[in-house]
């Protein structure tokens, strides 16, 4: 069964445009123009039970718009959306039992009063049982680490230690369905490996399905084991993190460190024969290649390259994930699709 | 009743958290005591130059207003919705308001009540009682239920009208100062209509009907029966602006926005 099942889902933003001076002004009160923005265009997605779905883009390339909509925040403009069996928006208040969301950016949680005092009136609000409470809560906050914390107002908590009671706020009434918007956005690597861990935990246990969106690719790497990617409110990926890997960009990338400093036109001159990429890396004289092709192809741009210029370091990587969407985004749909 | 439960929870947690800034509290019960007794110096200056108002006397005049004290009291106890746009609309809190499985305007309502403001409930009786003994009224058996009618009717007037105009922040997201002008004209709906022009009454009583807050239920409760057609349509007026005021809510949660990240 679908715990997402969404045709043709459509958003549009009517955005008003003033025009210019007073006299525009003017015009303004009685004719107004405005543009129809497509947010989200014409989206299909499907989401079994148990998945773990990463859903990316760039800002703006309507990620959150979507996920408001399956949580029933924004109403659709076009489209059928059944999510957990239910049309999100029609039968909000019973809709919104079944799920649980976090925005990375947003509390959830009040603001002035000790974090066990939140947990209580959200366990009113969602009508727990003391049982269910008592043994589903106990469970989460001893994983979650969030003991010590629970006598504190939420506003003195470090990013951290308020993201992980968020965590546990959102899932108090144990859903089957888990939306996160960027929850591990600012924090520290120790924190974030904590988070990944829960998530993986509670999808084991509870086959509690999770669609997050992010923009730190490791979180994908860890966690998803399907990517939905996203660009101008289209859908233009959907599969496996390794099929992503291995069918959008073939061979390698060649980091080289130059002794002297080297414009990026020298080396695509030198290498033009090849299919290269050159882009600047972080350290100083450092410009990484992407090279698409066989192994042979990678060894011949490489002698290329030392033969014209003196080197001081030179790597071999892997391309990353990040530069795999880095370059989806930049070379658009048309060179791989 | 589970949104009775929830309502105490809330206001429970909210006293909680008064409590533990109780020299913020007092702060505030003193200006509101102080806007209060300015209020009625006002009142006592106007009649130190005339000792009728198109027939209403002083005394009439501070009763109509005491009467007034109590359903404000409970509107800005419960209505806090002024800044709607500014805190739900702008900042997206409603986002947040959207994914509990309570309606949102009951959130919305519970969230930012202000219990303290309750207290001009105690002060606007305590004024009543004064006038009143000072024109010899007497309270029947029926008055105090009549009382909570009207007082509910005349709270239901006021919470619609800014229901409906924090639901035009749905349409359109752009501040208008129109909250702090529509509280201005509340207040003229203290003072007998007569004394104003035929337009003004018109629309103090079939438009933003705060005429309902005041003078109409309180020439009830002073025996003036040429009003006494106007009285009994408090509750109706309640009614029918808490009915078009949660309609008008409903349909612009529907074209809610949300803030952009």
């Amino acid at each position: 069964m679908n715990v997402i099942d969404v045709h043709g889902l459509r958003k549009e933003f009517k955005s008003y445009s003033s025009r210019k001076g007073l006299g525009g002004a003017f015009r303004d009160l009685l004719t107004r123009n405005y543009t129809v923005l497509r947010a989200v265009d014409d989206i299909d997605l499907q989401v079994k039970q148990g998945e773990m779905v990463a859903y990316i883009g760039e800002n703006g390339a309507g990620k959150s718009t979507t996920i408001k909509m399956l949580t029933g925040i924004l109403t659709p403009t076009a489209g059928e959306v059944q999510v957990n069996g239910m049309d999100p928006h029609r039968q909000r208040e019973a809709f919104v039992r079944t799920i649980g969301v976090v925005f990375g950016q947003r509390s959830q949680l009040w603001w002035d009063i000790a974090v066990q005092e939140s947990f209580r009136l959200l366990k009113k609000v969602y009508r727990l049982s003391d049982e269910h409470y008592d043994t589903h809560m106990k469970q989460v906050i001893e994983t979650l680490e969030i003991e010590p914390l629970l006598d504190k107002p939420v506003r003195k908590l470090s990013l951290g230690q308020r993201m992980r009671c968020e965590l546990a706020a959102a899932l108090i009434h144990n859903p089957p369905l888990l939306f996160l918007d960027e929850p591990t956005i600012g924090l520290d690597v120790l924190v974030k490996m904590k988070i990944r861990e829960f998530l993986k935990e509670i999808n084991r246990k509870y086959k509690t399905t999770i669609l997050l969106t992010t923009h730190d690719l490791s979180d994908i790497e860890a966690l998803c084991d399907r990517v939905v990617l996203l660009d101008e409110g289209r859908i233009i990926y959907d599969g496996g993190l390794e099929a992503l890997q291995n069918n959008w960009v073939e061979g390698k990338q060649v980091e080289f460190e130059f002794q002297k400093p080297v414009a990026k036109e020298e080396l695509e001159q030198i290498t033009a024969e090849f299919p290269v990429k050159w882009r600047a890396a972080e350290k100083l004289r450092g410009w990484k290649a992407t090279v698409e092709g066989d192994d042979d192809t990678v060894s011949k741009v490489m002698s290329v390259v030392m033969s014209h210029h003196s080197i001081s370091d030179v790597k071999l990587n892997q391309v990353s994930t990040e530069e795999i969407i880095r370059n989806i985004y930049e070379e658009g749909m048309h060179r791989h699709g | 009743m589970f949104y009775v439960s929830i309502f105490f929870q809330y206001a429970s947690q909210y006293m909680k958290t008064r409590l533990t800034y109780r020299s913020d509290l007092v702060v505030e019960l003193f200006s509101d005591i102080l806007f209060q007794a300015v209020n009625l110096i006002f009142i006592l200056v106007v009649f130190g130059h005339t000792t009728l108002l198109s027939g209403w006397s002083r005394e009439e005049i501070i009763f109509i207003y005491g009467f007034f004290l109590v359903p404000y009291a409970i509107f800005s106890s419960f209505f806090n919705i002024w800044d709607f746009n500014e805190r739900y609309i702008v900042k997206g809190e409603m986002d947040r308001v959207l994914t509990r499985p309570i309606h949102s305007l009951f959130q919305i309502i519970i969230e930012r009540m202000e219990l303290e403001s309750m207290f001009g409930v105690i002060t606007g009786v305590a004024i009543m009682f004064y006038a009143g003994s000072q024109l010899g009224l007497t309270v029947s058996w029926y008055d105090p239920f009549m009382f909570i009618l009207m007082v509910a009717g005349g709270a239901l007037i006021y919470a619609g009208i800014f229901i409906i105009l924090a639901s035009i922040s749905f349409w359109s997201d752009s501040r208008t100062d129109i909250m702090p002008m529509m509280y201005n004209i509340g207040n003229y709906g203290r003072y007998p209509v007569d004394i104003y022009n035929q337009v003004i009454r018109y629309v103090l009583t079939w438009i933003l009907p705060f005429a309902f807050v005041g003078v109409y239920p309180a020439a009830f409760f002073l025996g003036r029966d040429e009003w006494y057609f106007y009285a009994f349509l408090t509750p109706v007026m309640g009614l029918v602006f808490i009915t078009i005021a949660v309609f008008a809510w409903n349909e612009g949660v529907k074209r809610y926005r949300g803030a952009g990240n």
